[in-house]
């Protein structure tokens, strides 16, 4: 199981993605826990704000698109977690 | 529509009395300057500690200080070119929160103020340090209380430009520099010297403004023929506004003199006609440039060629009566096939 984060826009418009092999991890019991809790069907459309970044969070069957604005709870556990990983690489 | 939310919001938060600014005497005093810079602390929290006000002197925090100065070049550049007052033209306090978060690589608009991060250090620098990004999002404010438009896709990558054009002027203003003598760059010594790159982006050069082994390529495109189709980014706003960009870097420089005269001029009085739809596209904005155009300068006039030249380099001279570029300096570029090359003799103007 594989979860993608990917980031675009922002004011530089660079596009940046992290991935994390879930299987792959150490507290991967953890990790599907997180993945297993997320409202994936809950993301409701927002109107964008100029400049923000805009999340796409793949862990297929599921994908969701996030403004910025939309990352808390949950969502931002899970970006910071995945970035994380991407970090001690 | 979520500008008339925040616009309610706004009056209900700053009822007049408190804004003498704008309406508070009896003789209201148009074009005067209003700031107000608070400080996040590096947390994600908006908006911050309020840390300067009008009328109170400069700190030590550098940060700040770009951000304050920056707020008064692009309040003078709207207020004195174009007569507008502020975002809204009522005056409107100008608000910006400096030190967002930590190592956040980001500048952007929330609707009521601009918000600036310090960067991470290793490839941005604070998002500050250059005016033409305090003017980009500035312009976004100007845009919302304007023509709104949608902040997707073609209509998204004209704000977008909308918004690089009014910042790359407002920095030549505040230079005193012509079309020829500025450089056109957009946040220019954003990128730390470990980055190859001069700025984020080019209004003269699309696509040019950086070419890193970690960040790769400036992806944007210089011509239609390039439009970028992506889900990323709400319809790669920041990656298609390099069409526009260079469609009125051509005229400005094609006009010469001070960009802000004649080729800002006509930009913003399409800005600010009232009739530009929000989700108006490439070739609708040309259009309503080239109306803009005429209604000042008159169909066939100098100013009128230049904007139809410059639309017609970048694949989008379609519809815009063709006819009068030869007069114009730039040569006619024949239309790509993407180039939705419309013939519309309604606008013809002759
Ligand atoms: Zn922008």
């Amino acid at each position: 199981m594989k979860v993608v984060v990917s980031r675009s826009g922002g004011f530089a418009g660079i596009r940046t993605t992290w991935e994390v092999q879930v299987d792959e991890q150490p507290d991967r019991s953890s990790w599907a826990e997180l993945l297993d809790a997320l409202p994936w069907d809950e993301v409701s459309e927002t109107a964008p704000q100029p400049d923000r970044y805009v999340y796409r969070i793949r862990c297929a069957p599921h994908e969701v698109v996030l403004g910025e604005q939309q990352v808390c709870g949950p969502w931002q556990k899970l970006i910071d977690r995945v970035r994380g990983v991407n970090d001690e690489l | 529509m979520r500008d008339i939310p925040i616009r309610d919001l706004r009056a209900a938060a700053h009822p007049s009395p408190a804004h003498p600014g704008a309406r508070g005497a009896a003789e209201p005093v148009r074009g005067r300057l209003d700031r107000a810079v608070s400080d996040a602390g590096g947390l994600e929290r908006l908006p911050g500690r309020l840390v300067r006000r009008e009328g109170q002197p400069p700190g030590a925090d550098p940060a700040v200080t770009e951000a304050w100065e920056g707020l008064g070049y692009t309040h003078s550049l709207f207020w004195n070119m174009f007569e507008r007052d502020s975002i809204d033209d009522q005056g409107l306090t100008l608000e910006a929160t400096v030190h967002y978060g930590r190592n956040y690589d980001n500048a952007f608009w929330d609707g009521e103020r601009m918000v600036f991060g310090d960067g991470d250090g290793q490839v941005f620098n604070r998002f500050t340090s250059s005016l033409t990004v305090i003017g980009h999002e500035l312009t976004h404010g100007v845009t919302q209380f304007t023509a709104n438009l949608a902040y997707e896709g073609q209509s998204g990558a004209i704000n977008e430009s909308l918004s690089d054009v009014f910042g790359s002027l407002v920095e030549q203003h505040s230079r005193g520099q012509s079309a020829a003598e500025a450089g056109w760059l957009i946040g220019e010594g954003l990128f730390t010297d470990q980055v190859q790159g001069v700025a984020l982006r080019s209004l003269k050069a699309p696509g040019t403004a950086y070419n890193d082994d970690v960040l790769g390529k400036d992806p944007q495109p210089a011509h239609l023929s390039g439009y970028i189709e992506t889900e990323d980014d709400n319809g790669g706003v920041h990656l298609n506004s390099g069409i526009p960009n260079r469609a009125f870097y051509l005229v400005a420089t094609a006009l010469g003199g001070n960009a802000w005269d004649t080729a800002g001029r006509i930009w913003f009085d399409t800005l600010t006609s009232g009739t530009l739809p929000r989700t108006v596209d490439f070739a609708g904005f040309a259009r309503a440039t080239s109306r803009a155009a005429v209604t000042r300068y008159g169909a066939g006039s100098r100013e009128h060629d230049a904007v139809i030249a410059g639309w017609s380099a970048v694949g989008l001279g379609g519809g815009l009566g063709a006819g009068s570029v030869a007069r114009s300096g730039i040569p006619p570029v024949r239309p790509s096939v993407s180039g939705r090359a419309v013939v519309d003799p309604g606008s013809h103007p002759e």
